[in-house]
C-alpha cells in the first residue's frame, strides 16, 4: 500500500509508519474491543495512515459518523470520540454520551492534532468530562499524500491568519516542521518569504531551543527549506488550472486523493455496484498512468493516451508471437499489469472526456479569455463587460469573485468608485447576505482600493510571469501549467536557486512580506558528505532537496510545476512540496466566505 | 566495566562511604547511585561521574545540577539576586534542565523574586506560563505565552484572568495586546454574543460590530425586530464612514420592506430573494408595475435589467412579450444574448428572428449556437477570419466527415491566401 510514498526522493512511508505507529497505540490503550466515533473531517486524512483493514486488527469492530442523536447500539467495551478540537463538537459529543445507555462502556476522546483547554474546559461545563477513562493527544500533523507532497489538510489555515488574526496554524506548521526534523534530519538553509512566513520560522526556532540539543540525532536528508506565504502569491490559486490533475481538482475536486465522478462513462467494475452512485477514483503515484499525465497540460494529454492504447494492443498482441510454453508463461505472468494498465487508460480516458465536455463550454473558454485580458493588465481599470454579463446571468458566485479577485490583482486595486459598482451588482444580484463575504475579501486583501505603489506590471515583467508560444505538449518552462502564466510562488522558489534571491530584491522588497534567510547549525559528523567531484550523471543521490512549504495553500498546478523543475535537465534541486492545505480557487475562496441563511421568518 | 570499577573506587572514599560491590552496582543501577550521592549533597562527584560514564544529559548532568540548583534555592541568607545569578551561571543553556522546577522550589521558599528570575530562563512556555499564573505575574504570563505561539495557552491565560479579574480591569489588560484582543474576539464570537458587540463598541470597531450584527440579524425569525436589526447595522456603517455598506444595507431595508408588501398582496414566498431575484420572479409573474418600481427605486443597470428580462422571458416561453421588448429600444446588450436564451430554451425559430440584427463579429458564434455550422464556416470565409473558422471546426463532429472537410478546405483556403 505504502510503495508509493517511497519511490521519492525522500522516503515518506517513513513518516507515514512513524504516525500510523503512534495511533496504534492510542489504540491499543484502550483495551478490548472498540468503535469509533469519527469527526468527518478527519476521516479522508486518517484512512491515508490506518485504513479499516489494518484498524479492524486492533479490536476495532465499528465505526460511526460523529452527529447528533443516539449512537447505535452495540457490544464493543470502548467508544473512542476521535475528534479536531472544535468547541461546537463538543456539543455534539455531549448529545452522544448523555443518550448512551448506562451498560459500563468504557469513553475515550482523541484529539487531532492537539487538544485544547478550551475544549476541555467545555466538556468540563457540560458536565461530561469526568466521564472520560482517557483524554488524549494524537499529533498528526502533516500527511503524506504523495512521495513528494505532504499536507496537513487545516481548512481554514489561510481564513484564521489573515481574516481572525489567529495564529494557531502557524503554530501547527511549525511543529509538523519539527517532525518533518525529527525523522529526516534538521534543515541546515531556511528561506521565507511573506509575515507568516517569518513568523513560522522564528516559531521553529524557539521550539528547536526548546527541545535543547536533543534532535542531533538523524542525518539530515533536506538541504533547503523555503516557507512561502499565500499572500505573496494570491493570484494562482485565482485562476483556472490547465493541467490534467488540476481540471480534475477544479470540476470534481479532489479529496484526500479521491476524486468523484459522474458513473455515465464508466464500466461498472463490480457487478453489485449500482450505475447511478458516482464513481469514486484513487488519484495517486501508484497508478502509473496518471503519474504520467497528471502534471501535463491537458491539451497534451490526449496523445499519451492514445499512444497508451496502441503500446497496450501491442502487449496484447505479443501473445500471437508466444510459440513455447516458456513464452506463454512469460505472456501470461504479464498479463494482470496489462489488465491493470488497461483498467487505468479506460478510466483516464472517461476522465478526460468528461474534463473535455466541461472545457470546450462557451462559459470556460470566454472565462480564460478574459483571465488572459486581466493578466495582460488590458483594460483592468474598467468594469469588466464579460463580469457584468456573468452576474446578469446569475453565474455561480464563486467563479464571479474568483474573476473580479483577479482583476483586482492585476490592477493593483480598484478606484473607489469601480469597487463599489462591483460590490453593488454583487449585492443586488446575488443577496444581501453576501456583504460580509465581500467585507472578508476586503479585508485580506483580495479586494481593494489602489494605493499609490503599482507593482503588478513591475513584478510580471521582471519575473517573467506572462511568456508567449507556450508549448503545451513538449514545455520548456513552468508557464504551461497555466498556458502561458508562470505561477508567482514557483518563480519564487526557481529564481532562488538560480541565481538566487540577491538577484530579485528590488522584486521581492515589492512583494507583500518580510523576506528572510536562516541558518541552522549541524554538527560536523551529520553533515551530507558530497563524493568529491561529484559528476552530473550520478545516481541522483547527489542532487540537492528543498522542501517547498505553502502557508495558506498550494494547487496542483503549482506542484505539477516544481516537479517540472525537478525533472529539467541540469535542475539545481529536487522539489518536495508540504503546505497546510490542497487548494483550487473555489475551495479557496469558499472558505473565506460567511454564508447566512434566514430563519423562516415569523409573519406576525 | 573498568570504568564502572574506578566509580565504585571513588565512592568508597572515607568521605563518601559508599560501599558497594560491582554486582551490586549492577542490581541497582548508576542512576540510583547518584542519587545516593545527591542526598548527600555531593554534587560535584556526582557530575563527574555522569560525565565520565557518559550518561545522556537528561539523566546525568542535567539531574544534578537540577537537585543542587533546588537546594541552593533553599539556602537562606543569601540575596536573591545573587542566588538567580549563581544558578543561571552554574546551570548555563545545559539541555534538559527545567527551570520551572527550581522555580516552584523557590516559590515554595517564598522566595518570589528568585522564581521570576529563574523563570526568565525556562524556555518551555508551556512550564513558565503556569507558574507565573500562579504567582500572580498576569501581564508577564499573557506576553510569555503569545511569544510562544500556542494559541491554547494564550487561552489558558484569558480565561483564567477572565476568571480573576474584573471586567473592566480584564479588558483594558487585553486592550494593548492586538493578539490576545483577537482570540478574546473569536471566543466571544463563539460563546458570548453579547460581549463580541460590547467589545467591538470599546474599540470603536464600527466596521466589524456592523459584520457582527448582520449575522445577528439572520438568526432572527420575527420581520420587524429583522429590520430593526439592520437598522442599527445601517448605523454602525456609517459611523464606520463605510457610505457603500451604509447605503447596501438602507437599500436592502427597502427592499424587504417592498418584500413583506407582496407576500402580503400575492401570499407567495419573496422575503430573502435578492433584489434580482425579486424582479425574476415578478417579470414571471407578469406584475410589470412592480419590477418598473423597483428598477427605478434601485437604480438598475440598463445591462443587467436586459439580461433578466430576456431570461425570464425566454424562461416563461414569452417569445412574443420577448421580440416586442427587443424592438422597445436599442438593446444594451446587443442582440446575441436574445439568440443565447432562444437557444438555451430551444426554440431555434425564434432564435432565427434574431439573427439579421446580430453585428458581424458575432455572427459566426450565433451560427454556431444555432447548430448551422456551414453557414457559420461561409460567414468566417467571408470575413477572411481564420480564427472563427478554427472554432467552428472545433464544434464540428469528426463523425460528419464531409461537412468536417468542407470547413478544412475553407480554413486552407484562408490560409493559402
Amino acid at each position: 500500500m505504502a510503495s508509493h510514498l517511497s519511490s521519492g526522493r525522500i522516503n515518506l512511508s517513513v513518516l507515514r509508519e512513524s504516525y500510523r505507529q503512534e495511533f496504534l497505540e492510542l489504540l491499543d490503550k484502550c483495551k478490548g474491543t472498540k468503535a469509533l466515533v469519527w469527526d468527518g473531517a478527519l476521516t479522508g486524512p486518517i484512512d491515508l495512515i490506518a485504513d479499516y483493514t489494518l484498524l479492524k486488527g486492533h479490536e476495532v469492530d465499528r465505526m460511526w459518523p460523529l452527529q447528533y442523536g443516539r449512537l447505535p447500539s452495540s457490544n464493543v467495551q470502548n467508544i473512542i470520540f476521535i475528534t479536531r478540537a472544535k468547541s461546537s463538537l463538543m456539543d455534539i459529543i455531549k448529545d452522544n454520551v448523555t443518550k448512551l445507555d448506562n451498560d459500563r462502556k468504557e469513553l475515550h476522546v482523541f484529539f487531532v492534532p492537539r487538544r485544547s483547554l478550551l475544549c476541555e474546559k467545555k466538556l468540563k461545563d457540560l458536565g461530561i468530562y469526568g466521564l472520560f477513562a482517557s483524554v488524549e493527544e494524537y499529533s498528526l500533523d502533516i500527511i503524506p499524500i504523495d512521495c513528494d507532497v505532504l499536507s496537513m489538510e487545516t481548512e481554514l489555515s489561510f481564513r484564521n491568519c489573515y481574516l481572525e488574526n489567529d495564529r494557531t496554524s502557524l503554530f501547527l506548521a511549525a511543529k509538523a516542521l519539527m517532525t518533518v526534523q525529527a525523522l529526516y534530519g534538521v534543515i541546515p538553509n531556511i528561506f521565507s518569504k511573506g509575515d507568516c512566513a517569518d513568523e513560522v520560522v522564528d516559531l521553529m526556532m524557539r521550539m528547536r531551543r526548546e527541545l535543547g540539543g536533543r534532535d542531533m540525532q538523524v542525518p539530515p536528508q533536506i538541504d533547503n527549506l523555503l516557507i512561502l506565504d499565500r499572500i505573496v502569491d494570491p493570484l494562482t490559486p485565482l485562476l483556472t488550472q490547465l493541467t490534467y490533475e488540476g481540471l480534475i481538482d477544479e470540476i470534481f475536486g479532489i479529496s484526500n486523493t479521491f476524486a468523484k465522478f459522474p458513473p455515465e462513462k464508466f464500466n461498472a467494475s463490480a457487478p453489485g455496484e449500482a450505475s447511478s452512485d458516482p464513481k469514486k477514483i484513487k488519484l495517486n503515484s501508484s497508478d502509473e498512468l496518471f503519474a504520467e499525465i497528471r502534471d501535463r497540460n491537458f491539451n497534451a494529454v490526449g496523445n499519451v493516451l492514445s499512444r497508451k492504447a496502441k503500446l497496450i494492443s501491442a502487449q496484447y498482441d505479443e501473445r500471437h508471437a508466444a510459440k513455447t510454453v516458456g513464452e506463454m508463461k512469460q505472456f501470461v505472468s504479464k498479463l494482470p499489469h496489462i489488465q491493470a494498465e488497461k483498467a487505468s487508460l479506460g478510466s483516464h480516458t472517461a476522465i478526460a472526456e468528461l474534463i473535455k465536455e466541461e472545457t470546450d463550454t462557451d462559459e470556460f473558454r470566454a472565462s480564460l479569455v478574459a483571465t488572459q485580458e486581466f493578466l495582460s493588465g488590458a483594460e483592468t481599470d474598467k468594469a469588466s463587460p464579460y463580469i457584468e454579463d456573468c452576474i446578469a446571468k446569475q453565474e455561480h458566485l464563486l467563479k464571479v469573485l474568483r474573476l473580479i479577485c483577479i482583476q483586482c490583482y492585476c490592477n493593483c486595486g480598484f478606484k473607489p468608485k469601480l469597487l463599489d459598482y462591483y460590490k453593488r451588482e454583487i449585492i443586488q444580484t446575488y443577496g444581501y447576505q453576501h456583504l460580509v463575504t465581500l467585507h472578508n475579501l476586503e479585508k485580506v486583501g483580495l479586494l481593494r482600493t489602489q494605493g499609490t505603489v503599482r507593482s503588478y506590471a513591475t513584478v510580471r515583467k521582471s519575473l517573467k510571469l506572462l511568456m508567449e508560444d507556450v508549448n503545451e505538449q513538449n514545455p520548456n518552462d513552468i508557464s504551461y501549467v497555466y498556458s502561458g502564466y508562470a505561477p508567482l510562488s514557483v518563480r519564487l522558489a526557481q529564481l532562488l536557486h538560480r541565481p538566487g534571491w540577491r538577484g530579485i530584491t528590488e522584486v521581492l522588497n515589492v512583494l507583500p512580506g518580510k523576506t528572510r534567510e536562516e541558518f541552522q547549525q549541524i554538527p560536523e559528523w551529520l553533515r551530507k558528505r558530497r563524493a568529491s567531484g561529484s559528476s552530473v550523471h550520478s545516481s541522483g543521490s547527489e542532487q540537492k532537496v528543498t522542501l517547498v512549504f505553502f502557508l495558506g495553500g498550494v494547487t496542483f498546478a503549482e506542484i505539477s510545476a516544481l516537479r517540472f523543475l525537478s525533472q529539467m535537465e541540469d535542475a539545481p534541486v529536487d522539489y518536495l512540496i508540504a503546505t497546510t492545505k490542497l487548494i483550487n480557487g473555489k475551495t479557496w475562496l469558499d472558505s473565506l466566505m460567511d454564508v447566512f441563511q434566514a430563519k423562516p421568518v415569523n409573519p406576525f | 566495566m573498568c570504568q564502572e570499577l574506578r566509580v565504585l573506587n571513588a565512592v568508597r572514599n572515607k568521605n563518601v562511604g559508599i560501599l558497594l560491590t560491582y554486582q551490586q552496582l549492577q542490581h541497582l543501577q548508576v542512576p540510583v547511585l547518584i542519587d545516593r550521592l545527591l542526598l548527600q549533597k555531593l554534587y560535584w562527584l556526582a557530575i563527574h561521574i555522569c560525565q565520565y560514564l557518559k550518561m545522556p544529559d537528561i539523566e546525568g548532568a542535567s539531574r544534578v545540577l537540577a537537585h543542587w540548583a533546588c537546594d541552593k534555592v533553599q539556602q537562606s541568607g543569601i540575596e536573591e539576586e545573587q542566588l538567580a545569578r549563581a544558578i543561571a551561571e552554574k546551570l548555563g543553556d545545559t539541555p534538559g534542565v527545567s527551570y520551572s522546577e527550581i522555580a516552584n522550589k523557590a516559590i515554595e521558599c517564598g522566595k518570589v523574586d528568585l522564581a521570576i528570575r529563574l523563570l526568565g530562563c525556562e524556555l518551555k512556555a508551556a512550564e513558565q506560563v503556569p507558574l507565573l499564573l500562579k504567582m500572580g505575574r498576569n501581564q508577564l504570563a499573557l506576553t510569555k505565552a503569545i511569544e510562544s505561539g500556542d494559541t491554547d495557552l494564550v487561552y489558558t491565560v484569558l480565561l483564567n484572568l477572565q476568571e480573576r479579574m474584573p471586567r473592566g480591569e480584564f479588558l483594558m489588560s487585553i486592550r494593548t495586546v492586538p493578539v490576545a484582543c483577537s482570540l478574546y474576539l473569536q471566543f466571544c464570537r463563539e460563546h458570548n454574543r453579547p460581549m463580541l458587540l460590547e467589545l467591538y463598541y470599546q474599540e470603536d470597531n464600527f466596521q466589524e460590530e456592523g459584520n457582527t450584527r448582520i449575522a445577528d440579524s439572520y438568526e432572527d425569525e420575527r420581520f420587524e425586530t429583522r429590520v430593526s436589526k439592520l437598522v442599527a447595522t445601517q448605523d454602525a456603517f456609517n459611523k464606520a464612514k463605510n457610505e457603500c455598506a451604509t447605503k447596501l444595507t438602507e437599500e436592502q431595508i427597502r427592499l424587504m420592506r417592498f418584500q413583506r408588501k407582496m407576500e402580503e398582496e400575492t401570499n407567495k414566498p419573496f422575503l430573502d430573494l435578492s433584489l434580482h431575484e425579486t424582479m425574476y420572479k415578478l417579470i414571471v409573474e407578469n406584475n410589470q408595475k412592480g419590477v418598473e418600481q423597483l428598477r427605478k427605486d434601485f437604480k438598475v443597470p440598463d445591462r443587467r435589467f436586459w439580461w433578466m428580462k430576456i431570461l425570464a422571458l425566454s424562461e416563461t416561453g414569452d417569445w412574443n412579450e420577448l421580440d416586442r421588448f427587443s424592438k422597445s429600444k436599442k438593446s444594451p446588450i446587443g442582440y446575441e444574448p436574445f439568440v443565447e436564451v432562444c437557444v438555451k430554451n430551444r426554440n431555434f425559430e425564434e432564435a432565427q428572428k434574431y439573427m439579421g440584427r446580430v453585428t458581424p463579429e458575432n455572427l459566426v458564434r450565433c451560427y454556431v449556437k444555432l447548430g448551422k455550422l456551414e453557414q457559420a464556416a461561409e460567414s468566417a470565409l467571408q470575413s477572411k477570419n481564420a480564427e472563427d473558422l478554427n472554432f467552428v471546426l472545433s464544434k464540428c463532429p469528426p463523425s460528419n466527415r464531409a461537412l468536417f472537410e468542407k470547413i478544412q478546405t475553407m480554413r486552407n483556403q484562408l490560409g493559402a491566401k
